[in-house]
């Protein structure tokens, strides 16, 4: 055992802080700090100074661009991208599609699609859920149809996220509905400026334009564009999911927003009262530190031993989802606590198409993050989805003696 | 005790629901005719006593209304210009006060309290703001913060300190030297923060002094938590229905979600909150005529009971319908909207348990 991080790990956390904050603009990182939208070319600069540094796709593998590093450093890095108020890396591009393709993409889908989504120079966004498909993803019904070089799409993603800023999508497809419903899946690459494609904004209660649905009407996809091979999409699904964790529990996001909640509670930057004053109010937050203290700890015990066992996915991950977006959320509350009666006239953002700000401002944003943190118990897998893998996969329950 | 409706509050109760679901119906387009319908079905004068004109409906006639009104997600300003600035006005004196109160009864003007301050988070009783004797008059200077509905309103009813008191002034909005900057609130209201830059004010401007204004805002802003605490159940119980009629029709897995036992508890604990928070507004409506100090209390531990039903309930039903409760079109998350909103009025939950705390406890 090493409780501790070595002095390695030590210096390369000194590093990586170092490079964060001497080389992505101040702008960018008060945006993020204060939870504004950031307009794309933003996230696109800061995405690439990333790159350059070797920051943004570390897990891939060597040959395009990964680093080769443990996963315990891989964790500090996106701990100190998060707490440094850095945007991470698109995690459409970087964690979920990069990996697949890097897996399971012929070497010509490879040269063409890696070193453009470790760039940012292709922005992907991921079209898995549709209307009747949520925590049921397999039950999900566009199909694909093969015509020649082509496959004709049909169908609907829902709640597609930056659908509206992204030049790809990479969806799941059914390509054959007579087996089990998991068969007969696809993993396709779809040029979101194909004819056919319909994308509309969905409104949503945190005031950010975020979400989308994307319609599709036979629109034409070169076969080539087809991730391995057909039928085969919910397993690479499968690998996409188990990918990645090294953020699963948000634990320099989480400090983040902490450390912010202390200094507005505590009445030297924040509009209103000292919050802090209350001892209930500094107990909550005070647990709040504490039960994050062990997440990060979690988190790392997860990701030493995640680096050890092969690709399939460690269910204790669940764990690091329940209690990073809980604590995420906890969060949020006590930013808006602390605020107390000026929270509401922090505003509240109007989606505005004009304004690429999206009319949240520093003052409305505690109110849009408190709403929008909702999220982080509902997607890429519920709560109670992760809550039935821990009760199933780990402690075994209910399966039949 | 007897928790049934009489054959009067019933009707109340009824008819007031179905003005307030027309309303939603038929969406925010006619705020003006929406405002007079509820002048028409007696609304605005409910509260006041007989005596200035108004139908003296008590606590309970109040309560039922609210309770619909958070239901339906109703959107014409009631709290603000009828339960607080209403009730202030009908306990100050002089011309002003008197002529303001007429107004919002006839329908035609409306006023606003401005409670709170920079740093002063719900603490009201001694403000910043300051009114200082002028041979004319007094000159008003101060900021508030977060005034709800104060667009719309004509007069703002400003506490600033007096003698060491408070007394009550009533500002014009359009005085030299007033601005208002005024914002949207998540579920659609507006509140406004208010400079008070050297306003000068003849004498007539202070509608109550510093020996009775303490007083009557007191009683306006507990009579107010407690119909806020009716609206945020009655929006609560709403949520409630909504939530369960989605996961009895959502299907994942070949099921209803509403299948799953996991969501049936839950449903179950909202259920369970909901009605421990509705005996709480019970109690505070019980308790708005017993002596000031133990109202105030039991206002507080209300709302402080309500408020944590409240962020329960909502963020329950926000996860209980997934995607779908983040959608600005889908009801459910308007209805945590609006609870958030009211969650932060008159008080959070920390503010309101240190009320009882401070106080010893409950009163008997
Ligand atoms: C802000 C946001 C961004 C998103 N971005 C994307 C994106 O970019 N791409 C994409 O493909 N998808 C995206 N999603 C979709 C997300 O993955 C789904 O919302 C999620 O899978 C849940 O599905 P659902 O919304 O249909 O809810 P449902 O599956 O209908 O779930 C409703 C409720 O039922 C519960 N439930 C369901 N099944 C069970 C069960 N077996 N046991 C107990 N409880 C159960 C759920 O936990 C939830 O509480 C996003 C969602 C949000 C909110």
């Amino acid at each position: 055992m090493e409780l501790q991080f070595t002095d390695e790990e030590r210096g390369f956390r000194a590093e990586v802080r170092d490079y964060l904050r001497t080389n992505i603009p101040d702008a960018i990182r008060a945006a993020v700090r204060e939870e504004r939208p950031l307009p794309r070319e933003w996230m696109v600069e800061a995405q690439q100074i990333l790159n350059r540094a070797g920051y943004a796709v570390p897990h891939w593998p060597v040959a395009w661009g990964g680093r080769d590093w443990s996963a315990v450093k891989r964790a500090i890095l996106t701990e100190e991208i998060d707490r440094n108020a850095v945007p991470r890396p698109l995690a459409f591009n970087v964690a979920l599609v990069g990996p697949v393709i890097a897996a399971f993409g012929s070497e010509e889908q490879k040269r063409r699609f890696l070193p453009a989504i470790a760039n940012l120079d292709l922005w992907f966004c991921q079209g898995f859920s549709e209307p009747g498909a949520g925590s049921d993803l397999a039950a999900l019904k566009t199909s694909a149809v093969r015509e020649g070089d082509v496959y004709r799409v049909n169908g609907q993603k829902i709640w597609t996220t930056y659908a509206h800023k992204a030049d790809w999508i990479f969806c799941l497809v059914r390509t054959d509905s007579s087996g089990r419903k998991q068969q007969g899946i696809s993993f396709l690459l779809i040029d979101l400026a194909t004819p056919g494609i319909e994308i509309r904004l969905i409104h949503t209660i945190d005031g950010y334009r975020h979400v989308n649905e994307v319609f599709f009407d036979n629109v034409a996809v070169p076969v080539d564009n087809l991730i391995g091979e057909e039928g085969r999409g919910w397993d690479y699904a499968k690998y996409l999911l188990g990918q990645e964790r090294t953020s699963m529990g948000n634990v320099g996001f989480s400090r983040r927003r902490l450390e912010q909640v202390r200094v507005v509670a505590s009445g030297t930057t924040g509009p209103c009262g000292r919050a802090i004053d209350s001892a209930a109010f500094r107990r909550r937050l005070t647990q709040a530190e504490i039960e994050l203290k062990a997440l990060e700890i979690t988190q790392m015990r997860v990701v030493a031993a995640d680096a050890k066992a092969s690709h399939a996915p460690d269910p204790k991950t669940s764990i690091l989802k329940i209690r990073g977006s809980e604590l995420l959320q906890t969060a949020a509350e006590l930013m808006l606590d602390a605020l107390g009666p000026e929270a509401l006239t922090g505003g509240f953002g109007m989606p505005d198409e004009t304004d690429p700000h999206q009319g949240i401002d520093a003052r409305s944003a505690p109110l849009s993050a408190y709403f929008s943190s909702r999220k982080f118990s509902i997607f890429g897998g519920s709560n109670e989805i992760q809550r039935n893998i821990l009760a199933k996969a780990v402690l075994g329950l209910g399966a039949r003696k | 005790m007897n928790f049934d409706l009489d054959e009067e509050q019933e009707l109340l109760r009824a008819s007031a629901s179905r003005l307030f679901e027309d309303h939603a119906q038929a969406g925010q387009d006619d705020a003006a005719a929406q405002w007079r319908d509820y002048c028409d079905m007696g609304l605005i004068a409910l509260p006041f006593p007989a005596a200035v004109g108004g139908l003296d409906g008590g606590h309970e006639a109040v309560m039922l209304v609210m309770d619909a009104y958070g239901a339906a997600l109703a959107r014409q300003p009631y709290l603000q210009p009828v339960l607080l600035a209403g009730r202030v006005l009908a306990q100050s004196e002089g011309e002003l006060a008197a002529s303001a109160l007429a107004g919002l009864l006839d329908g035609s003007r409306r006023a606003a309290l401005c409670l709170y301050e920079p740093r002063g988070r719900y603490r009201w009783e001694l403000p910043q703001t300051s009114a200082l004797r002028t041979g004319e008059g007094w000159t008003l200077r101060g900021e508030k913060r977060a005034v709800l509905d104060a667009d719309g309103a004509d007069l703002l009813l400003c506490p600033a300190s007096v003698r060491g008191g408070v007394a009550l002034f009533a500002v014009p909005v359009d005085a030299p030297g007033v601005t208002l900057s005024t914002r949207r609130t998540p579920d659609g209201r507006s509140a406004s923060d208010v400079v008070f830059a050297d306003v000068a004010l003849g004498t007539e401007a202070m509608i109550a002094d510093h020996r009775s204004a303490g007083a009557a805002i007191a009683a306006a802003v507990d009579g107010a938590t407690a119909a806020c605490c009716a609206e945020m159940v009655g929006a609560m119980d709403r949520l409630l229905a909504i939530t369960v009629d989605y996961i009895n029709t959502r299907e994942q897995f070949g099921q209803p979600i509403g299948a799953f036992q996991a969501l049936q508890h839950r449903a179950a604990d909202m259920l369970v909150a909901i009605e421990q928070a509705r005996s709480m507004v019970y109690y505070a409506v019980a308790m708005l005529d017993a002596e000031p100090a133990q109202r105030k209390v039991a206002v507080a531990a209300a709302k402080a009971l309500v408020n944590r039903s409240a962020r329960f309930v909502g963020t329950e039903a926000i996860q209980l319908h997934g995607g779908m409760g983040l959608a600005s079109e889908y009801p459910a998350g308007r209805y945590f909207q609006r609870l958030t909103t009211l969650e932060t009025m008159f008080g959070d939950t920390d503010h309101l348990l240190g009320i009882v705390e401070t106080a010893g406890g409950l009163p008997d």
